[in-house]
């Protein structure tokens, strides 16, 4: 995973509009076949993608896997991703949507430091983020949030008070809003 | 698998960012369809190679063969499906070159694939537009046609490179805009508006953004547009186009050159000759891949066999071998240097087993020559381990069982080449040339297209 950081400049791409670089959500719905995951991630390497998060697991569908990739970077820039990610055999289908388009929630699991008296507190404050205490024992306490990656963040900043232990990420997962099939 | 047997590779790894696609069958049940599959795939829209990986346990068991008709996936049909032409952008594409001052068609390997000869021929006739062809295009298009102007880029004569520079319009089908191609890509068509057909959604707007991109295979798009185009007439662009290669032509002719060794031209001149023209000419990566490409009078459709992008030198020997194994009745040329040459040199003992005959030109300048070139332009004169030793090819194509012969002089070329033809089997002739010749004209890495390094008159003063 990388950081937030501008997308890469392509050779011979000055004259494309940069856009200066966006988030966008990829999904992927892919054969559950041999050396598919291999081939994704290949190619996301190989041409440079900006890459945050990725996410698979099962669809509704038998044998097919959904992917969720989220990249930054510039409109023409994620154009070509799709188009070379669409030329791979075992991906059936991909849409690139934007975050407005869509539901796109993470889960996280945070480990804190605590005492019996912080316990309440940092529960607590859990609560306001939507936060359940998954676990509690003498020394910690580990909630489990849900949400955008930015509400994730936001909380993370807070309990660093005190002491984070362990953070554990799913990744973006997404779908469209309304009736309409993703 | 899996567990670090003897010889065991991941193969499927290996071979994974080099193959359009790659399968291991893992059940015998599995591989006819698995066969059938790659075929349809490794042809089917943009062409690429397709790897089987067959474990040992499979090969050696048995199953019912079951044809082609029987297989039915999904992948069969997303690989191969055709583009749709979108008739909007054929609309598009037409009233921009029927506005055009000064457009220009560049063709690439796609009007190959689709052996779209005669629609590519039909539409530059029609619209009376220039055609330069780029490496992968050559022979699509006859170099004798008055249309013709030759292959754009790094090595691309001038004139070529000018035309680029000035035209308003650039009909560019079935390429990818190489960055030997375009060399600095905000210099290469600036004044254009650029229509773009290729039938890989991905090569779209990659390099160069497309003013009208048609995603479509080029036979369908250039009919479709030949009909939709008014005539043209661009008798004014190509004469002036045709001033300035009359005037390089002018400047290189001043140069003084050794008259004594073979050199390219008079090589390439004697094989067409002996051939009638109907000869398929393989070469490998290089200076004389270059030279061939530039002073061979192609007119035969998809008479150039070259590795492209990749510049994958030992290309030429097995790949004149494949030529010849598929088109046994056409004379076949390999031309290739000392250096490249030797990479896959073991094959002439294949060509000697299967009785393949493959008629071998080297162009010997003791140098892996276009390294050398570019030391000599940017690094100063320092060839570093450039100079190579070859071995004596006609003791070598004697130890294979093949003939060789070895040419010094100018005047002893057409001689060897007709010997070459009326010997049976493959034949190796070793053309010493003149061993720090370059090609010219250059346009430097990094540079825009228009600005070459040409010939010197005085050729040991070049740029060190």
């Amino acid at each position: 995973m990388t950081k937030h950081v501008a997308p890469p400049k392509r050779a011979g791409q000055e004259n494309a509009p940069q856009d200066g670089g966006h988030t966008h959500i990829l999904v992927l719905f892919v054969d559950d076949s041999h050396g598919a995951l291999d081939r994704i991630i290949g190619l996301l390497r190989r041409r440079r993608s900006n890459m945050q998060t990725f996410a698979i697991g099962r669809s509704e569908m038998p044998n097919v896997v959904r992917i969720t990739v989220v990249v930054n970077d510039s409109e023409v820039g994620v154009e070509q991703l799709v188009e070379q990610l669409r030329k791979i055999v075992d991906v059936r289908h991909i849409v690139n949507l934007s975050f407005e388009q869509a539901v796109a929630r993470e889960l996280a699991l945070i480990k804190v430091n605590s005492t019996a008296a912080h316990q309440n507190e940092i529960i607590e404050l859990g609560h306001l983020f939507g936060a359940h205490a998954a676990d509690v024992d003498h020394e910690t306490v580990t909630l489990e949030v849900t949400g955008s990656a930015d509400k994730i963040d936001k909380l993370v900043t807070l309990l660093q008070a005190h002491g984070i232990r362990e953070v554990a990420r799913t990744g973006c997962v997404a779908m469209t809003r309304g009736t309409a099939n993703t | 698998m899996g567990r670090d047997a003897f010889q065991e590779t991941d193969i499927i790894g290996v071979t994974q960012p080099i193959t359009k696609h790659n399968f291991l069958v893992r059940n015998i049940e599995d591989l006819a369809d698995t066969v059938h599959e790659a075929f349809k795939l490794a042809q089917g829209g943009r062409p690429g190679p397709v790897l089987i990986d067959v474990p040992k346990d499979i090969l050696q068991n048995k199953t019912l063969y079951r044809p082609l008709a029987s297989v039915n996936s999904l992948e069969y049909f997303r690989a191969t499906r055709q583009p749709e032409l979108s008739s909007s952008a054929i609309e598009q594409a037409a009233d921009i070159i029927n506005k055009a001052q000064r457009p220009i068609i560049m063709s690439g390997h796609g009007v190959i694939l689709s052996e779209a000869y005669n629609e590519l021929r039909a539409f530059a006739e029609k619209t009376n537009i220039p055609v330069i062809t780029t490496l992968l295009g050559i022979s699509a298009f006859p170099v004798t046609h008055p249309l013709s102007l030759g292959m754009p880029g790094m090595h691309g004569p001038a004139h070529v490179n000018q035309a680029i520079g000035e035209t308003d319009v650039l009909f560019a089908v079935g390429l990818r805009f190489d960055d030997r191609v375009t060399g600095k890509v905000s210099e290469f068509a600036p004044k254009a508006r650029i229509i773009h057909i290729d039938i890989d959604a991905s090569e779209i707007h990659k390099v160069k953004v497309a003013t009208v991109p048609i995603i479509a295979d080029a036979k369908a798009a250039l009919a479709a547009l030949t009909t939709a185009v008014k005539p043209g007439d661009h008798r004014a662009w190509i004469s002036e186009i045709r001033s300035w290669e009359t005037e390089n032509a002018e400047r290189t002719r001043r140069v003084k050159r050794d008259e004594q060794y073979p050199d390219p031209t008079s090589i390439l001149e004697a094989i067409r000759a002996e051939t009638g023209g109907e000869a398929i000419i393989v070469t490998d990566v290089g200076q004389h891949q270059m030279w061939t490409a530039r002073h061979y009078t192609w007119t035969r459709p998809n008479s150039h066999i070259t590795s492209g992008g990749l510049g994958t030198m030992g290309f030429a020997l097995p790949a004149a071998m494949g030529v010849k194994m598929g088109m046994p009745d056409v004379p076949v040329w390999a031309v290739a240097g000392d250096g490249g040459i030797q990479m896959n040199i073991q094959e002439l003992a294949t060509l000697r087993q299967q009785g393949v005959s493959v008629k071998v030109a080297i162009m010997n300048n003791g140098y892996l020559g276009m390294v050398r070139q570019w030391q000599q332009f940017f690094h100063a004169r320092n060839y570093s381990e450039t100079p190579i030793t070859g071995p004596d090819y006609v003791k070598l194509a004697d130890a294979y069982g093949l003939t060789g012969m070895r040419i010094t002089r100018r005047e002893d070329v057409p001689a060897a080449i007709h010997k070459a033809m009326i010997t049976e089997g493959t034949v190796i002739i070793d053309f010493v040339i003149e061993s720090e010749s370059n090609v010219y004209p250059m346009v430097a890495p990094g540079s825009g297209i228009t600005s070459m390094i040409e010939e010197s008159v005085e050729e040991d003063s070049n740029h060190d």
